[in-house]
């Protein structure tokens, strides 16, 4: 059976940090992880606080720069396995020009915090990020209204300064921004954390959505219902290390 | 022995008159004139004699004339036009009796006429030698103070403050009002100043018949307009080039209103400028018609002619943004590039950097005291692109930029940019003045003070005129229009725009500084600390501007700056600088989150207020 590579193949990642500040102290956070995620599907991370799971997904944007091993996205449509080579890149080796434009255009990285430009607003942020995924501008105008329509974000709302927003609004931007013009992967650290049960179901719906589109999604939740109605796979971390991995309902008992 | 009395006796006895400049002396002023003929408009320096005149009473005319005539001449003077005025009269006699020559006051006999104020009014032959004493040589005195400065815009050129200063007058005076000493563009190489004369004579200067011959005593200068020489006056394209004129002025005595008048005094009316003139048309001993055709009646103001020319600017395509030549295909990726960067102050150049940098902790050389303020610093910038330099100060970051844009020499590397030559030349090895030309239209820099970067004399407009006249703008419609659609762009409000940015807060100057950079759409900008020294909410509104008009004009742009705020808000990547040395480098985003380097760590810890 002919299968497309993955999107993201992470293998032997290993990040470390000397604290250079406190006496040279070196923190250890990944240690050797090996993960697959195809296009389409939903790989969630668990595990307890500290077990590398942020670290990982930072890793793959390259906020954090690894020690050692590959990181491989495909960038190209994905032919057989095997010969595949062509159409990834080495995101740990890449030169920073490349990896940032790389980043406008195949990445979302949706996290706990908006890292929106100081005084900017919501539709101009979203805008922002359709552009940078490769639509012209009226076209990511109209993609960003839409993003923020279907989370509910109130239109008076689209041109206030994103530091003015609450918690649950700014999350919601920032889910808007990461999932608008779909990128080839996404990256989703505590997305839902702020939200209401109301728009919380929106935007696990959206989220949701984004398989049949074929994105590649690699979460960290802490929320075990979301995780449970989203993932197609979850692979539990212990100490910068990949302890297990399986469906939700497979992992039911280790994940409580 | 020699005494005063057998001195003067031998003096009177003398064969012939007394010269009043010896023989050496007459050599040296005509090798100054032949030089002055040979690169009309170039203003010669010569040994300025002591003359019998008060220096600005004609002296260096008086030299000039001194060294030109000889007995077969016949000389005139004239003095605001008029022969029989004091000086005029006085100075005539002096080089009849002291060269021998004929006088006259008819211009028709004399074949070197000396003047101040004018030029005659009948025909000027191929016999004539005119000599006009100066007042004031250089044209851009009035917009630059150091004399080395004119001498390097003479050198390169480099005229735009002449037009700024057209700009300004227009601006303030709806007109030009200069009207002596007019500038007027030489061979199409050299501005000049037409002082003395009034603007009705500048038309007169051009495809002369008769030589013209410029001495200015008190500023040791002569310059010449050889006959059939192109002369023409500064104007803008749309803003026609006019002569003095009051509209139904006729000469009281002999009528005539094609004649340059002035005011006759006390009773009102006007009267010929040029007496000699005046008093042969009231004897009847003018040739009329043919004076009629010289008149420069065709400059006269006219407004119809004004709305002409601005018309003919309508629809034409203007000069718009610097016309880019296509990139071509082994055009690098890049638009500036930087290779091994390196500046020592000091002795040793190259050798003096071994013991310096980061891990020696120090900048200055062990072996010669040196201080190697930056060493083997690389980069490149695309369009579209915003990379930060970052570092505390004295770590070099603002040295690799002067190295950049020319304001210092480097003592080791290369910098290359795309729209110079592909990008295959190294622009450090260019003439300075190729390199100061690059920050017109290539390489445009944002000043942490704008006084640097703007004059502040000079309006918010007039600003932004000066590096379009510089990149070749002269449209004064145009101007204006590039000028208020980038003030919009800065939101400086346009009822500022014609006031003069001394008048102006830090951060609208900064604004207008920003303007000037992007005037003419420069495909790289540098800007050393942009918002250093505005107060938080001023630089909260200075770097939201430059992160809208870098985003939307695809330029390459370098950010230095100690403020990790200014370098996260517009930069994707950045070095970090210590001591000289890039010390790390990557992703904005992932120096903050995850910086290496100890002193990158200590920034970011220092930026987390």
């Amino acid at each position: 059976m002919t299968q497309l590579s993955p999107v993201l193949s992470i293998r032997g990642l290993r990040k470390s940090f000397t604290l250079h500040t406190i006496d040279g102290r070196t923190v250890s956070s990944l240690r050797g992880v090996d993960l697959d995620v195809h296009a389409g599907e939903h790989v969630a991370l668990a595990g307890a606080s500290g077990a590398g799971k942020s670290s990982l997904l930072r890793c793959v944007h390259r906020s954090y720069l690894p020690d050692a091993g590959s990181v491989r996205l495909r960038i190209g449509p994905g032919g057989t396995s095997g010969d595949s080579a062509d159409d990834t890149v080495e995101l740990t080796g890449l030169a920073d020009r490349a990896m940032a434009r790389l980043r406008g255009r195949e990445f979302g990285y949706v996290t706990q915090f908006l890292a929106a430009p100081p005084r900017t607003g919501p539709l101009e942020v979203v805008a922002g990020a359709a552009r940078r995924r490769g639509l012209d501008q009226p076209a990511a105008l109209d993609a960003a209204a839409e993003a923020l329509r279907r989370l509910n974000l109130e239109e008076a709302l689209w041109d206030v300064d994103c530091s003015l927003l609450s918690g649950g609004e700014r999350q919601r931007v920032n889910l808007a921004a990461g999932t608008v013009s779909p990128p080839r992967l996404l990256l989703l650290d505590e997305p839902f954390s702020a939200l209401d049960p109301a728009n919380r179901e929106a935007a696990v719906d959206l989220v949701a959505s984004l398989a049949a589109r074929a994105v590649a999604v690699l979460a960290v939740f802490h929320d075990l219902d979301a995780m449970r109605r989203l993932a197609s796979r979850v692979v539990l971390l212990r100490d910068g290390q990949i302890a297990r991995e399986g469906t939700p309902e497979q992992l039911a008992e280790a994940l409580r | 022995m020699t005494t005063t009395d057998s001195l003067l006796t031998e003096l009177a006895s003398a064969d012939g008159p007394i010269g009043l400049l010896d023989e050496g002396a007459k050599r040296e002023i005509r090798r100054a004139a032949l030089t002055a003929v040979c690169v009309p408009g170039y203003q010669v320096p010569f040994g300025s004699r002591e003359m019998p005149v008060a220096r600005g009473w004609g002296s260096g005319g008086l030299q000039v004339t001194l060294a030109v005539i000889c007995e077969e001449d016949t000389v005139k003077v004239i003095d605001q036009g008029d022969d029989g005025g004091v000086n005029a009269t006085n100075l005539r006699r002096m080089i009849a009796a002291s060269t021998g020559c004929a006088e006259t006051a008819d211009t028709r006999e004399a074949t070197v006429v000396q003047t101040r104020h004018r030029v005659p009014e009948e025909a000027m032959t191929a016999e004539h030698v005119l000599v006009y004493q100066v007042p004031v040589p250089e044209p851009l005195r009035g917009v630059q103070k150091s004399v080395a400065e004119c001498a390097r815009m003479h050198a390169e050129a480099d005229y735009s403050p002449m037009w700024v200063s057209l700009y300004e007058d227009l601006v303030r005076n709806g007109m030009i009002t200069k009207t002596t000493g007019y500038p007027v563009l030489v061979g199409g190489r050299y501005v000049m100043a037409t002082t003395p004369i009034p603007r009705w004579d500048v038309p007169r200067l051009h495809h002369s018949e008769q030589l013209n011959l410029f001495g200015a005593g008190r500023e040791k200068r002569i310059y010449a307009v050889p006959p059939h020489t192109d002369v023409t006056p500064l104007a803008f394209d749309d803003v026609p080039f006019e002569v003095e004129h009051a509209p139904g002025a006729r000469c009281r005595r002999c009528g005539g209103d094609d004649v340059f008048l002035v005011e006759a005094g006390a009773r009102g009316g006007y009267v010929c400028s040029d007496t000699e003139w005046c008093a042969r048309v009231q004897a009847g001993d003018a040739d009329l018609a043919a004076h009629r055709d010289r008149a420069p009646l065709a400059l006269r103001p006219d407004p119809a002619r004004r709305v002409r020319a601005a018309a003919a600017l309508d629809g034409r395509p203007g000069p718009g943004p610097a016309a880019r030549s296509p990139r071509s295909a082994d055009s690098p990726e890049w638009a500036l590039r930087v290779d091994g960067l390196g500046k020592v102050f000091g002795s040793g150049g190259a050798a003096a950097v071994v013991g310096t940098g980061p891990e020696h902790g120090t900048a200055i050389s062990p072996r010669t005291g040196a201080i190697v303020a930056a060493w083997d610093v690389s980069f490149d910038v695309a369009p579209g692109e915003a990379l930060g330099v970052i570092g505390e100060s004295g770590s070099g970051k603002s040295t690799v930029l002067a190295c950049v844009i020319g304001d210092e020499l480097a003592t080791a590397g290369s910098v290359r940019l795309a729209e110079v030559d592909d990008g295959r030349t190294d622009v450090l090895r260019l003439p300075a003045a190729d390199r100061r030309g690059l920050r017109v239209a290539t390489m445009a820099v944002v000043h942490q003070n704008p006084a640097v970067g703007l004059d502040l004399r000079v309006s918010a407009g007039g600003n932004i005129a000066a590096r379009l006249t510089a990149a070749g703008w002269r449209g004064y419609h145009d101007i204006r229009r590039r000028a208020a659609e980038l003030l919009d762009r800065v939101e400086i409000p346009l009822s500022r725009m014609d006031d003069s940015v001394r008048t102006f807060s830090g951060g609208m100057r900064q604004r207008v500084q920003i303007a000037k950079a992007l005037a003419t759409d420069p495909p790289v900008v540098l800007l050393d600390e942009p918002t250093t020294g505005l107060d938080a909410s001023v630089a909260a509104g200075v770097l939201d501007l430059l992160r809208g008009v870098l985003a939307e004009r695809s330029v390459a742009a370098v950010v230095v700056s100690h403020d990790f705020a200014v370098i996260e808000a517009l930069t994707d990547r950045t070095l970090v600088m210590q001591l000289g040395r890039v010390v790390e480098h990557g992703l904005t985003d992932q120096l903050f989150h995850d910086p290496h380097h100890p002193y990158t760590q200590r920034l970011v810890a220092a930026a987390r207020r």
